[in-house]
C-alpha cells in the first residue's frame, strides 16, 4: 500500500511540478515502483499514469511512451486499458513521441501475439485479458496502416513502413525461418506458422491474408514513386527487400515489382534518384546473396538488371562469393535427380529437408488460408448450386466407367510421391485464387523441372481414355455420373468431420489444381490419348496429393475442442510428409476421379449454364457419397468424428473449386508460365456467401484417327521443342527438357518423333542444350526401367536403347571426328546397353568386316571411338571389360595405323590403371604367346573372338595353318583337304605382318614395364622366323622408349635364356648404338661372357668402349669369329668412344693379329690370315703408313710374328710405293739371319722375288751359301741379279765369294770363288735378258 | 548536437579517423570504424603491406613500423597519422565487430565499396529497435590530402544535417544542397536499427 501511494504521490509530481527535471525523475521512480509491485496492484495505479498523457512536456509524454512499454511487456493481460494512450500519441504533436509510440506498441505487439500463441499452445485457450490487448493491437495496426497512408511527418511514416515491413514477416509462414529464429534464441520469436492449432483468437487465414494484402500496400508505394520522398521510397525498397528475403514466398512479387520499378523512377524528380537506384541495386545484390532456390532461380534476371544499373562488376563479385554454395547445390540436387527413387527429396533442387519442409508449410499455410479465399471467392450468377452437383455426377460416371474396380487395389499401397505432393500444394495455390498466384509463380519457378514435368505428364494421364461422345452445345453432362468432386467431399468429411467449416475448402483445393495442371496440357497436348500402358487408373499420383493436403490442412481449425490430444499429430504432418502416407491410403477412392476430371472441367468451363433443378440432387450426391466413403477410408483413418458438413459450406467449397477451375483453365489456355498473371484478375471480388457460377460449355471432343492422332502428337512434341524460342532465360529450358523426357517415354516408340527430336538435338547440340536433354531423356527413360517393375520397363528399356543409339548415330554422322559429343554422351548417358557397345566396337573396328570393298575407315573416327573406350573405361566400372574388350580388340588390328592408335591407348593410358593392367597383360601375353606357339595354340588363337573374326581374310592363311596342325595331330580322316593345303603352307606359318600384329602390344607393354621383357628372351629360341623378324622390328623402337633405364633388360642380359643369343646381341647392338654403354652393361655383359655365354659376339657392341687392355685379352677370341663379326669387331674396336679413343690403332690391331700363336690360341692359321685380309680390305683405315708403322714394329719383334712376312708381301702388293721400306725391313731379316726362321725364309725369299729388282741389293747382302741356295729355289732370279751385280760399282763392292755365287769370276779364276760367280752370271743373265 | 554519427572507412585510419578527429573537435557525438577484413597500412611496397587485425592500438601499430624504418613511415605520412589516431581513439574497430556499440542516427562511409557493407550489414541485423539510421556515402580517395577534404565535407554534411528538424523529412534536400555546393556526388540509404 505504502508503495501504491508513493507511487501516486509520483505521479502526481511528474504530471503537476513546474520544474521539467523533477517532473521526470519522479516519473522515472514511478515507474521503478510500477514495475515492482504486483501486476494487478500496479494495474490500479494505471489510469493515474494514463493521465500524463496529457502532460505538455513532450519528454514527458515521449518517457511515457516507454514506460508504457516497459509495463505492457511486463504486466500484459492488465495494460490495455494504457494502450489507448499509446494509440493517442500516435497522433502526438511531437513527431518524436509519435514514433516512439509506433516503436513501443510494435514491441508490445509482437510480444502479445507471441503470448497469446504460446498461452494457446500451453493452455489450449487465451486469457481474457489478452484477447482484449489482441483487440487494441488491431485497432494500432489500422492506426499505423493510416499513418503510412496519410501525409505527415516523413520520420514517422518511415516507422510505419517499417511497421509493414514486420507485420508481413510475422504473418507470411516460414517454417524454416521460424525455426532458425527459435533455435537461436532469437528476439522475434512469433511466426504465423506457430498458429497450426486453430487459435480461438487469432486466425491463421486471414491474418495471412491481411499480410499479403499488407505487402500489396507496400508495393503500392512504389506505383506513385514521384509524390514520395526519396527517404520513404528508399525504406519502401528496403523494406520489400528485407521482405523478399526472409519470406521467399513473396520473392516473386517483390522482385517483379523491383523491376519493374527501375525503369519507370526516372519520373522521379523531387527526390534523390541516384540513391533510390543504389537502393534498388542494393536490395539486387542482397537477392543475389541469397542462396534459397527461389531467389536463385531469378539469379540471371537480377544479374540483367544489375548489369543495366552498371553494377556488373559488383553483381559479379557477390555471385562469386555465393558461388561456391550454389555448385554445392547444384551437386547435390544432381546427385539425387539420379537416385529418384530414394527419397522424396530428390525430386527436389535443393537438399530435402530444407524444401519438404518448406513445400507442406506452404502446403499448410495455403490449405489454411483456403477457407477465407474460398468464401472470398464466389461469385457470379445464382446457379452455381446447381451446377456444380451436375458437374460433379458427369466426372463421377466418368471415372467409374474408365476406372474398373481394379484400379483401386493398387492405388492402396501406393505412397505418398513427390509428385502428388506437389499436385496437392499447386491445387491449394489455385484455390487460392489471386493471393495464390503470387505463391503459384514463386513455388513454379521453384519446382525441379523434373518435378514440373512429371506433374504435367501425372495431370494428362486424367485425359479419357474413352472420350465420351460429344455434341457441342447440347449434351449437358447432366447424365453422367457421379465424379471427382464428390470424393474429395468424402475425404473431407472423413478426416476432419468435425469442423467441416474449413476442411471442405482445403479438400476441394487439390482437386482443382489438378484441373488446372490438366488443363495446361490439353492446350498443348490434349488430344494424347492416354498409353495403355500407363493406364491413368494405375497411376498413384492422382488424388493422393489433396489427401494428404487435406490432412495437412484440416488440423488448423477443427481442433479446438481436443487440441491436446491432436496437436502432436499435426506437428508432425506439418513438419515431415512421412506422417502423411496414412492420409494417403484413405485417399484411395478419389484417385479415380481425377482422371476424367479434366476432360469433365474442361467441358464444364464451356457450360454457360445448368438448370436450376438439379441442385437438389446435386446436394444428395454430395452426401450421400461421404457416407459410402467412410467405411473404405475409415479403416486407416480411425476418424471418430462424426459426418456432418453444413451444407453451405458443401456449397461454397464447390462453388469456389468452380471459380478456380475456371480462373486456372484461362491462365493455361495463353500460356501455362503466365499461369499467375491471370488467375488474379478473375477472383477478386470476394462476396462470401454469395453463390453464382458460369457454366461454360464443354469443348468438343473428336475421335482422331490413328494417322491424326500421330500428327497431333508430332505437332505437339514439335511445339515444346521450339519452345526455348519463345521462353526466354533458362528457367523453363529445363522443364522443357524434363516434360520433353517424359513425352518421348510416354509416346509409342514412335520412329517419327525420335527421329525429330534427334534432328532437333543435334541441330543445336551444344548450343541448346541438346546434350542436356537427351540426357534428361534418357534417364527418364532408365528412372522408368527401374521404377516400374511391371511391363513398362520392358517398352522403356526398349526405347532408351533405341533412343540412345539413335542419338549416338546421329552424334557421329554429323559431327566431325574431333567432337567429344560422342564420347560425352556416352560417358554420361545412366547405363550403357549391349547395342551401344557395339556400336562402339564398330566404330573402332568396323571394316574389318566390310573389308571386301574398299577400305572406307576414317582413321579420326577410329581416334574417336578409341577416345570414347578410354573415357568409358575411366568412368563406367560396368563397362569397362566390354570396352577394354574393345580396345584390346583394336590392339591387334591387322591395320597398321589402327592398331598404333589402339596401342598408344592401351599402353600408355589404359595399363596404367591398376584395376585393368591384369587384363591387359594377359591379354598381351596371349597374344604373344599366340604367334610364337601357333602349332600349339592355334585352337586358342580361333577361340579367342576377337583374335578369330578380325583375322577375316589374313585368316585364310592361318585356319590352312591349323589344318595342318590337325592333319600333324593324326586327324587326318576329317582334314585330308585342308590338311594337304595346309603341309603346302606350314612352312611359311605365319606372315611377318601378322605376327607383326601379335607382338606390338606386348612390346609397347614392355616399354611401360619392362619386366616382361623376360618373355620375349624366353619364347625366342622357340619363335618362328617371321615373329622373330617381327621382335627384332620391335626391339630398336623399345631400347628406344627405354631410355636409359634398362636395368631390368641388364638383369636379363645378366642371365639370358638359352636360345636367345640373337636377340640378345640385337639388343646390345641397339643398346650401344646410340649411346655409351654403361659401366653396368659393360660389366653385365663381361660377366656374361666370362661365365655363361662364351661366344665373343657378344662383346662386339661394347668393343668401342673397352680401353686396350681389355681388348687385346680377347682379340684372338675376336679374330676367331667369322669374319663378318670380325669385321663388325674391328670397326667397333677402331671406332671407340668418344672419350677414350679407339681401343686400338689400327697399327694397333694388325700387330695384335699378328700376335696371335695358333697353337697357345687354339686359332686356325687361316682365321687370322683372314683377319689380316679384312684389314687389307680396308685400305683407307689400313693406309701404307700404318701398315709401315705396324710392320716396323713387329720386324723387330722376337720372335718374328709368323705371318709377317705375309703382311709384307701383302702390304707391297698392295701399296707398290712401299717398296724402299720393304727393302729396309728385309735388309733388317737378313742381319737377324731370316734364313734361321725356315718360315720366314720362304716368305723372305718370295716377298724378295716378287720386289725383285729392288731386293737385289738385300739378296747380295745375303751370305754366299744362302744366296746360292736361294738362286737355287728361285732360279730365274739368278740371271738378272748376276747382270746387276755385274756392273762396275756394285761389283767392286762385292765380296768374291759371292760374285763367286753369281758366275761373275773368270774361271781362270779360282774355283773357292763359285759362290761369288753365280751372282755375276745371274747378273749378266739378267742383263742379258735386259739386252734381248 | 542531436545525433550519434559513425563514420566508415575500410581500415579504420585514414579517412573514418580524419573525419572522427575533425567531427570530435568540434563537439560532435562520433564514432570511427573500418569495415575490412584487416587493417592495412602501407608497406615498403605495394605487395607489402602492414597488417594488422583490428583491436591493434594505434600506438603499437606505431611503435611496430617506427621500429621497422622511421624514415619511409614518416615519409609517406603513416607515422603521424597513426600518432594523430592514437589521440582520438585506442585502436581501430570493425565495424561489423561492434553492432553493440548502440544505434546510430548517421553513418558516413567514404567509400561505395564500405556502403555496401554498411547497408548489408544492417539488414542482416535483427532490426529490433526501430530506430532509423541514415547512411551516407560520400567518396574520399584514400589518401591524407582527400581525406582531409572529405573530412571537412563530412563536417558540413553533418552540421546540415543537424539543423533540420528531422533528417527524415529533409534529407533529399540537404542531398541535393550539399551536391550542388560542392559539387561532390553523395548516395544515401536509409536503415534501421
Amino acid at each position: 500500500m505504502a508503495s501504491r501511494d508513493q507511487a501516486l504521490s509520483l505521479l502526481a509530481a511528474a504530471n503537476t511540478h513546474s520544474d521539467l527535471a523533477v517532473k521526470l525523475s519522479s516519473l522515472k521512480q514511478a515507474k521503478d515502483i510500477l514495475l515492482s509491485v504486483e501486476p494487478s496492484l500496479a494495474a490500479e495505479l494505471f489510469p493515474y499514469l494514463a493521465e500524463l498523457q496529457f502532460s505538455p512536456e513532450n519528454l514527458v509524454r515521449k518517457m511515457l511512451v516507454k514506460i508504457i512499454e516497459e509495463i505492457g511487456l511486463k504486466a500484459m493481460e492488465h495494460c490495455s486499458v494504457l494502450i489507448p494512450v499509446l494509440l493517442a500519441f500516435m497522433k502526438d504533436t511531437d513527431p518524436l513521441v509519435a514514433r516512439q509510440s509506433i516503436i513501443s506498441c510494435t514491441h508490445i505487439f509482437c510480444a502479445v501475439l507471441e503470448e497469446m500463441a504460446l498461452q494457446f499452445r500451453r493452455r489450449g485457450k487465451v486469457e481474457h485479458g489478452l484477447e482484449e490487448l489482441w483487440l487494441w493491437m488491431i485497432k494500432f495496426k489500422d492506426a499505423v496502416f493510416a499513418i503510412a497512408m496519410e501525409p505527415g511527418y516523413v520520420g514517422t511514416k518511415l516507422l510505419s513502413l517499417k511497421f509493414l515491413e514486420t507485420y508481413i514477416l510475422l504473418f507470411t509462414d516460414d517454417t524454416n525461418d521460424s525455426d532458425k529464429l527459435v533455435a537461436e534464441g532469437n528476439r522475434q520469436l512469433f511466426n504465423v506458422s506457430w498458429l497450426v492449432g486453430g487459435h480461438p483468437v487469432l486466425d491463421p487465414v486471414a491474418l495471412m491474408s491481411d499480410a499479403d494484402r499488407t505487402l500489396g500496400i507496400l508495393l503500392d508505394f512504389l506505383q506513385s514513386p514521384s509524390n514520395l520522398p526519396g527517404s520513404l521510397t528508399i525504406v519502401v525498397v528496403n523494406c520489400l527487400a528485407a521482405i523478399a528475403r526472409k519470406r521467399p514466398l513473396h520473392y516473386g512479387t517483390v522482385l517483379s515489382a523491383l523491376l519493374d520499378f527501375s525503369p519507370n523512377f526516372e519520373a522521379v524528380k523531387v527526390c534523390h534518384t541516384a540513391s533510390i537506384q543504389y537502393s534498388l541495386r542494393t536490395a539486387f545484390l542482397g537477392f543475389l546473396r541469397c542462396t534459397h532456390p527461389v531467389i536463385f532461380e531469378s539469379r540471371d534476371r537480377l544479374l540483367r538488371a544489375l548489369r543495366a544499373m552498371n553494377a556488373g562488376d559488383a553483381a559479379d563479385q557477390v555471385i562469386r562469393q555465393v558461388d561456391k554454395m550454389i555448385k554445392n547445390n547444384e551437386r547435390a540436387s544432381r546427385e539425387s535427380r539420379f537416385s529418384r527413387d530414394d527419397q522424396l527429396s530428390s525430386q527436389l533442387p535443393v537438399s530435402g529437408d530444407q524444401l519438404r519442409k518448406r513445400s507442406v508449410s506452404l502446403d499448410t499455410e495455403e490449405l489454411a488460408n483456403g477457407h477465407e479465399v474460398s468464401s472470398k471467392r464466389i461469385c457470379y450468377g445464382p446457379n452455381i448450386s446447381s451446377t456444380v452437383p451436375i458437374q460433379i455426377n458427369d466426372s463421377e460416371e466418368e471415372s467409374v466407367s474408365v476406372n474398373g474396380v481394379s484400379s483401386n487395389a493398387s492405388l492402396l499401397d501406393s505412397d505418398l510421391t513427390p509428385v502428388e505432393q506437389m499436385i496437392a500444394m499447386i491445387g491449394a495455390l489455385l484455390a487460392e485464387g489471386e493471393r495464390g498466384a503470387e505463391s503459384l509463380e514463386i513455388l513454379i519457378s521453384n519446382i525441379h523441372p523434373d518435378l514440373l514435368a512429371d506433374i504435367v505428364i501425372a495431370n494428362m494421364k486424367h485425359l479419357p481414355k474413352n472420350p465420351p461422345p460429344l455434341s457441342r452445345s447440347g449434351n449437358l453432362p447432366v447424365s453422367r455420373p457421379i465424379g471427382p468432386v464428390s470424393s474429395p467431399a468424402q475425404v473431407v468429411v472423413t478426416s476432419a468431420p468435425t469442423n467441416s467449416f474449413s476442411p471442405v475448402p482445403t479438400a476441394h483445393v487439390p482437386f482443382s489444381a489438378t484441373n488446372g495442371l490438366s488443363l495446361s496440357d490439353t492446350s498443348t497436348a490434349n488430344n494424347y490419348p492416354a498409353d495403355a500402358k500407363r493406364d491413368p487408373r494405375r497411376d498413384p499420383r492422382r488424388l493422393d496429393p489433396r489427401r494428404a493436403a487435406s490432412s495437412v490442412g484440416v488440423p488448423s481449425i477443427p481442433i479446438t475442442d481436443d487440441a491436446g490430444a491432436m496437436e502432436p499429430e499435426f506437428d508432425g504432418s506439418i513438419s515431415l510428409s512421412k506422417p502423411l502416407s496414412l492420409p494417403v491410403v484413405t485417399s484411395v477412392e478419389s484417385p479415380a476421379l481425377p482422371m476424367s476430371n479434366s476432360e469433365t472441367d474442361d467441358k464444364a468451363i464451356e457450360n454457360p449454364l445448368v438448370p436450376e433443378s438439379d441442385q437438389v440432387s446435386l446436394k444428395e450426391k454430395i452426401f450421400s457419397k461421404p457416407e459410402d466413403a467412410v467405411p473404405s477410408s475409415e479403416v486407416k483413418t480411425s476418424s471418430d468424428h462424426g459426418l456432418s458438413p453444413p451444407h453451405t459450406v458443401d456449397e461454397d467449397s464447390v462453388a469456389s473449386k468452380l471459380s478456380d477451375v475456371e480462373v486456372t483453365f484461362e491462365a493455361h489456355t495463353s500460356a501455362f508460365m503466365e499461369l499467375d498473371q491471370h488467375s488474379p484478375a478473375v477472383s477478386n471480388t470476394s462476396i462470401p456467401e454469395e453463390t453464382c457460377q458460369d457454366l461454360p460449355q464443354l469443348p468438343i471432343y473428336i475421335e482422331l484417327t490413328e494417322e491424326q492422332q500421330r500428327n497431333v502428337r508430332k505437332l505437339a512434341v514439335e511445339r515444346i521443342i521450339e519452345s526455348y524460342k519463345p521462353l526466354p532465360g533458362t528457367d523453363y529450358s529445363w522443364t522443357r527438357m524434363a516434360l520433353l523426357a517424359r513425352l518421348v517415354a510416354q509416346i509409342d516408340a514412335d520412329d517419327d518423333i525420335v527421329v525429330m527430336l534427334q534432328n532437333h538435338i543435334v541441330l543445336d547440340y551444344q548450343l541448346q542444350k541438346g546434350h542436356e536433354l537427351v540426357l534428361h531423356i534418357l534417364y527418364h527413360l532408365h528412372s522408368l526401367v527401374t521404377l516400374d517393375s511391371a511391363g513398362s520397363s520392358s517398352y522403356a528399356s526398349a526405347l532408351y536403347e533405341k533412343f540412345l543409339l539413335v542419338v549416338a548415330k546421329s552424334l557421329l554422322d554429323t559431327f566431325p571426328a574431333s567432337d567429344k559429343s560422342f564420347s560425352r554422351l556416352l560417358g554420361e548417358v545412366p547405363v550403357l546397353p549391349e547395342s551401344a557397345l557395339t556400336l562402339l566396337d564398330d566404330l573402332c573396328y568396323r571394316d574389318v568386316l566390310d573389308s571386301h570393298g574398299k577400305e572406307v575407315r576414317d582413321g579420326e573416327r577410329v581416334t574417336q571411338g578409341l577416345g570414347a573406350v578410354w573415357g568409358l573405361i575411366l568412368g563406367r566400372p560396368n563397362n569397362r571389360q566390354a570396352c577394354l574388350d574393345i580396345a584390346l580388340k583394336c590392339a591387334v588390328h591387322s591395320q597398321d595405323d589402327i592398331r598404333a592408335k589402339a596401342i598408344r591407348l592401351v599402353a600408355n593410358k589404359l595399363y596404367q590403371l591398376n584395376y585393368i593392367a591384369d587384363n591387359i597383360e594377359q591379354f598381351a601375353t596371349k597374344m604373344i604367346l599366340s604367334a610364337v606357339d601357333q602349332r600349339t595354340s592355334d585352337t586358342e588363337l580361333s577361340q579367342s573372338g576377337s583374335t578369330d573374326q578380325r583375322e577375316g581374310e589374313v585368316g585364310s592363311q592361318e585356319t590352312s595353318v591349323s589344318g595342318s596342325q590337325l592333319s600333324d595331330t593324326g586327324n587326318c580322316e576329317t582334314n585330308t583337304a585342308r590338311g594337304a593345303q595346309g603341309v603346302v603352307q606350314s612352312a611359311s606359318t605365319m606372315s611377318l605382318s601378322e605376327a607383326q600384329r601379335l607382338v606390338s602390344l606386348f612390346f609397347a607393354l614392355c616399354t611401360q614395364k619392362p619386366t616382361l621383357l623376360q618373355l620375349v628372351f624366353d619364347i625366342y629360341g622357340r619363335a618362328p622366323k617371321t615373329v622373330k623378324q617381327a621382335v627384332h622390328r620391335n626391339i630398336p623402337i623399345l631400347i628406344r622408349a627405354l631410355g636409359s633405364s634398362y636395368s631390368e633388360l641388364l638383369r636379363i642380359i645378366s642371365d639370358p635364356p638359352e636360345g636367345c643369343e640373337n636377340l640378345l646381341m640385337l639388343v646390345l647392338q641397339k643398346l650401344t648404338q646410340e649411346t655409351m654403354p654403361s659401366a653396368d652393361l659393360i660389366a653385365t655383359v663381361k660377366h656374361l661372357y666370362e661365365t655363361k655365354l662364351k661366344d665373343a659376339t657378344i662383346l662386339i657392341p661394347i668393343l668401342s668402349s673397352l680401353s686396350k687392355n681389355e681388348v687385346l685379352p680377347i682379340f684372338p677370341r675376336l679374330v676367331g669369329l667369322p669374319i663378318e663379326k670380325f669385321q663388325m669387331a674391328l670397326a667397333h674396336i677402331l671406332q671407340g668412344s668418344a672419350h677414350t679413343g679407339p681401343a686400338l690403332t689400327p697399327a694397333e690391331v694388325l700387330v695384335a693379329i699378328h700376335d696371335i700363336s695358333p697353337e697357345k690360341d687354339g686359332l686356325a692359321l687361316k682365321k687370322i690370315t683372314d683377319a689380316c685380309s679384312a684389314c687389307f680390305e680396308q685400305r683407307t683405315v689400313f693406309t701404307q703408313q700404318v701398315l709401315a708403322k705396324a710392320l716396323n714394329q713387329m720386324v723387330d719383334q722376337t720372335p718374328l710374328p709368323l705371318l709377317f712376312m705375309r703382311t709384307v708381301i701383302q702390304a707391297v702388293d698392295a701399296f707398290p710405293t712401299l717398296v724402299d721400306f720393304v727393302m729396309e725391313l728385309l735388309s733388317k731379316l737378313v742381319s737377324r739371319q731370316v734364313w734361321k726362321m725356315p718360315k720366314l725364309w720362304v716368305g723372305f725369299l718370295k716377298c724378295v722375288s716378287q720386289t725383285r729388282p729392288h731386293s737385289f741389293r738385300v739378296l747380295l747382302q745375303l751370305p754366299p751359301p744362302l744366296l746360292e741356295s736361294a738362286l737355287n729355289k728361285h732360279a730365274n732370279l739368278r740371271g738378272p741379279l748376276a747382270t746387276y751385280a755385274s756392273q762396275p760399282s756394285i761389283k767392286t763392292s762385292l765380296p768374291r765369294s759371292t760374285l763367286a755365287v753369281l758366275g761373275l769370276l773368270n774361271d781362270s779364276q779360282t774355283q773357292q770363288h763359285v759362290t761369288s760367280l753365280h751372282p755375276s752370271e745371274t747378273s749378266s743373265s739378267v742383263h742379258g735378258a735386259n739386252l734381248t | 548536437m542531436k545525433f550519434r554519427y559513425a563514420m566508415v572507412c575500410s581500415s579504420n585510419q585514414n579517412r573514418s579517423m580524419e573525419a572522427h578527429s575533425l567531427l570530435k573537435r568540434q563537439g560532435f557525438d562520433a564514432s570511427s570504424y573500418g569495415t575490412g577484413a584487416h587493417v592495412k597500412l602501407p608497406g615498403p611496397s605495394l605487395r607489402e603491406p602492414n597488417v594488422y587485425d583490428f583491436g591493434t592500438p594505434y600506438k603499437q601499430m606505431f611503435d611496430d613500423l617506427r621500429r621497422k624504418d622511421p624514415d619511409l613511415y614518416k615519409r609517406n605520412g603513416i607515422l603521424p597519422m597513426l600518432k594523430r589516431n592514437s589521440s582520438v581513439k585506442l585502436a581501430p574497430q570493425r565495424w561489423q565487430e561492434n553492432a553493440s556499440d548502440g544505434s546510430f542516427d548517421v553513418v558516413f562511409t567514404f567509400e561505395e565499396k564500405v556502403f555496401d557493407m554498411v547497408v548489408e550489414d544492417l539488414h542482416s541485423r535483427d532490426q529490433a529497435f526501430m530506430r532509423s539510421v541514415l547512411v551516407i556515402n560520400l567518396e574520399v580517395k584514400d589518401n591524407h590530402e582527400e581525406a582531409a577534404i572529405g573530412a571537412q565535407l563530412a563536417l558540413d554534411l553533418c552540421q546540415m544535417i543537424e539543423a533540420s528538424d528531422s533528417w527524415e523529412d529533409s534529407i533529399d534536400e540537404i542531398i541535393a544542397a550539399f551536391e550542388t555546393k560542392h559539387r561532390r556526388k553523395l548516395l544515401y540509404s536509409i536503415s534501421f536499427y
